[in-house]
């Protein structure tokens, strides 16, 4: 097999590998800018580069030349290489930073170049904390710039589009951003504009940076020149938790980190997985940060007088269970594609135990909002899941009929809004009892709520989501809810404060609590206030059971799941 | 470029400018799509024919605002933003309207050394604007440029991206002025190399309607 040796180590490699890909892959640290794995590669911040030598042959026999000692002789390009646009090639000697003088000289000099007309404005900078060049400018950079002019002033705070703000000042000219508008997006929407000092990108007159993949660039600038028009000036990085997670605004199920401060999420960025989002995510997933925050109910209430009152979810559980044994078996449970196959789970068990029908779920789609990558017509994650519970997409026509006829003596909402979606009309609910699990007071459903609970959202639970493509993907909490919960703090994601800071400190606080729970948790409060035994000591052992006994999640176990997720049989 | 050091600030360019041509304007006339195919099958991608075609339209509609870049896009079937990025790279390209006549004043360090800001400010006084202005009756624009690669006949001018003036003098630049006022341009001119006077006839172009030997005169006699 082929080798190479790098800064002294031997390393064996197949096919034609590109020189920097290979030292990431190998952990062998190389600084670099504009090189992006999934794009094409320009070579133009000079950062990356190494010294590269290859073994001399003799020209007429082709054998390797040796020294005395019997060693190749290795002769070295003249200059030194960007090791993103160097192939691999066998017996070839590379050195960087590490081993060579030279290297390291190099990218001490590029990067006084690149500071030259930077602001160095880090303290205020969203990036700062996170910015290559600030980190490579500290691990690789000069000690101070020779530069003693008049720095270059670009144009600051451009809206590029409604979602892209540019601060042209701060750009290094890598060109992540333009690639991947017309190598991954292909909306070509930007250009590097002008030459040499006074080059940025922009885009073309009379062009709004607009497509629905624009916020992906946000995330590969390596500097703070593109920034969210949303999350600028919010937060500093370490404030924040971020917590790897799935996003639920499609039935992609991309997975994404929830950047979290103060119990607020603040952010969504793409976490990268090959099998699902790669390294990209839509602007719609980005931008549902707000639901998670705004319009959150204060706690459960239930129906007294004609109008919803608050109370304590004893007495929520309470009446919900009046309301079931009353109906019995005209009870409707309505499931959820928005719920995790977990609280579906249950639901059907509750269903089961108080003798009432499953409906099946409402499949939210949306045809031609689907874009074939990362979008998909139906709005909601967790269809696919719903499917291989046994559960069906409702027959919106055979429901209004039957409360129309008084057949539904009760109707069990699960995390949905079918008045929002059209299926019900407010005025037939007004006759059945409803009982609600809801994440936002937006809730059109809940005008007809008798029992409203207050579910934890995607950000603050713990379960199961099936994308469409049969990928069953497993959430974790990004934020606290009010009451201490151990399954949830167990599995909550920290900031580095939290993981760096004393407990004295008092990093986080205790503001934007939100009084909901996880349905995994209310729907067997209910049952047990109905007096059946729903029990399960958690989403795992939920999960766990569901995988022994339905073959359609064989083996879809929390632990299977792991970060990336676990492909389901077919089903 | 001196201004720029003193005042290094790079303004944002109009967003959403109004257009100057109408869609009537907006077109290429059978001749120049012809031309156009014709380059284009010179390159393997379309995108390579697009300087051609940048330069036709800008003699075309002397000027090249972003309805024109457009067209250009749509004739090339390439992206417009590709087009934007290559017209403000080079400053050959006119992106906003100029007079009759460019005048590209060289100022880089030949020309320099031999009076090329003295022609510059005399141009300036001559026409009343300052370089990188249009004078009122639209007739010249003056412009300060780095180095045209003319050393060898310093100072020198280039009118409207097209022929060099050598060797300039105040009644020279009269001269020059004076014609083009009265639409003459400048024909091209080739310069004898005297490195190859001896073998090669001094490298003498034969496609261009004049040619000057080349003597290097003191600097007093070219601009005092």
């Amino acid at each position: 097999m082929p080798s190479v040796t790098i800064d002294g180590r031997k390393y064996e490699f197949e096919g034609r590998p590109g020189l920097l890909q290979f030292c990431l892959d190998h952990g062998i640290e190389v600084p670099h800018f504009c090189y992006h794995p999934s794009m094409s590669v320009p070579a133009n911040c000079r950062q990356c580069l190494v010294d590269v030598g290859a073994p001399v042959r003799n020209r007429a026999t082709g054998e390797l030349e040796r020294s005395d000692s019997g060693e190749p002789v290795i002769r070295y390009f003249p200059k030194l290489q960007t090791s993103c646009s160097h192939t691999l090639a066998d017996g070839q000697v590379i050195h960087t930073k590490r081993t060579s003088e030279k290297v390291g000289r190099a990218q001490q000099d590029t990067l006084e170049f690149l500071l030259i007309n930077h602001p160095l404005d880090c303290p205020i900078c969203d990036q700062a904390g996170m910015c290559p060049l600030q980190i490579q400018a500290y691990k690789y950079g000069p000690e101070g710039s020779r530069f003693e002019f008049r720095k270059t002033h670009k144009p600051k705070k451009v809206k590029l589009g409604p979602r892209v703000v540019l601060d042209a000042e701060r750009c290094i000219n890598c060109t992540r951003c333009t690639r991947f508008t017309d190598e991954i997006s292909k909306s070509h929407q930007l250009t590097i504009i002008e030459r040499s000092v006074r080059n940025y990108p922009m885009t073309p007159p009379g062009v709004t940076f607009d497509e629905p993949y624009s916020m992906n660039v946000i995330d590969l600038c390596p500097v703070g020149a593109l920034t969210s028009a949303d999350f600028r000036f919010q937060a500093r990085i370490w404030e924040m938790s971020s917590t790897p997670s799935i996003t639920t605004t499609n039935a992609k199920g991309s997975n994404c980190y929830y950047w979290v401060r103060d119990n607020l999420v603040l952010r969504i960025t793409p976490r990268e997985n090959p099998a699902v989002n790669a390294y990209w995510l839509p602007d719609e997933d980005r931008l549902a940060y707000r639901r998670f925050n705004e319009d959150r109910p204060t706690g459960p209430s239930v129906r007294m007088d004609g109008a919803l009152k608050e109370t304590s979810w004893e007495a929520a559980y309470g009446r919900a269970a009046e309301i079931l044994a009353a109906a019995g078996s005209g009870t409707v449970f309505l499931a959820s594609a928005r719920a995790t196959v977990e609280d579906n789970y249950l639901l059907m068990e509750l269903a089961h135990l108080t003798g009432g029908t499953v409906a099946g779920y409402l499949p939210h789609v949306e045809p031609g909002h689907g874009d074939g990558w990362l979008r998909t017509d139906a709005r909601v994650p967790n269809g696919e899941g719903c499917r291989r519970l046994g559960l069906q997409p409702v027959d919106t026509a055979s429901l209004v009929a039957q409360i129309e006829a008084g057949a539904v003596r009760a109707l069990y909402v699960l995390e949905d809004d079918p008045v929002a979606a059209c299926v019900i009309d407010l005025a037939a609910l007004a006759a059945v009892p409803v009982i609600l699990h809801y994440y936002n007071t937006t809730n059109k459903t809940l005008a007809a709520a008798d029992v409203a609970l207050p579910a934890a959202t995607v950000a603050e639970t713990i379960g199961t989501y099936v994308n469409e493509e049969g990928r069953a993907q497993c959430v974790r909490p990004a934020k606290a809810i009010r009451g201490a919960h151990r399954t949830l703090m167990m599995r909550m994601g920290l900031s580095r404060a939290d993981q760096h800071g004393t407990p004295f400190d008092r990093w986080h606080n205790e503001s934007h609590l939100i009084n909901c729970k996880p349905s995994w948790e209310i729907l067997p409060a209910v049952a047990s206030a109905a007096g059946h035994a729903l029990d399960f000591a958690g989403p795992r052992q939920i999960m766990d059971h569901i995988a022994r006994a339905l073959p359609a999640f064989g083996g879809a176990n929390h632990k299977a799941m792991g970060p990336m997720g676990f492909k389901l049989p077919e089903a | 470029m001196t201004d720029f050091i003193k005042n290094p600030v790079v303004a944002l360019p109009e967003r959403n400018p109004a257009p100057h041509f109408s869609e009537q304007e907006l077109v290429f006339s059978a001749e120049e799509k012809a031309r156009i195919a014709r380059w284009v099958s010179q390159y393997p991608t379309p995108d390579g024919a697009v300087m051609w075609v940048l330069w036709l339209a800008q003699e075309k509609f002397g000027f090249l605002p972003p309805e024109v870049l457009r067209l250009v896009a749509t004739e090339l079937d390439i992206p417009y933003a590709q087009v934007y990025g290559v017209a403000t790279f080079y400053t050959q390209y006119f992106k906003e309207k100029k007079g009759t006549y460019v005048l590209d004043v060289c100022t880089c360090f030949s020309c320099q050394l031999t009076g090329g800001c003295d022609i510059l400010h005399y141009l300036e006084e001559k026409l009343a604007i300052h370089a990188g202005e249009t004078t009122a009756d639209g007739c010249f624009t003056l412009q300060e440029v780095e180095c045209l690669g003319a050393c060898g006949s310093a100072p020198m001018l280039q009118v409207s991206n097209g022929p060099f003036v050598y060797c300039l003098t105040k009644k020279k630049v009269d001269a020059l002025i004076a014609a083009l006022r009265a639409g003459r341009m400048p024909g091209f001119t080739s310069v004898t190399l005297p490195q190859d006077e001896d073998e090669m006839g001094g490298n003498r172009r034969t496609d261009v309607e004049s040619t000057i030997e080349y003597a290097a005169l003191p600097i007093a006699v070219r601009t005092r």
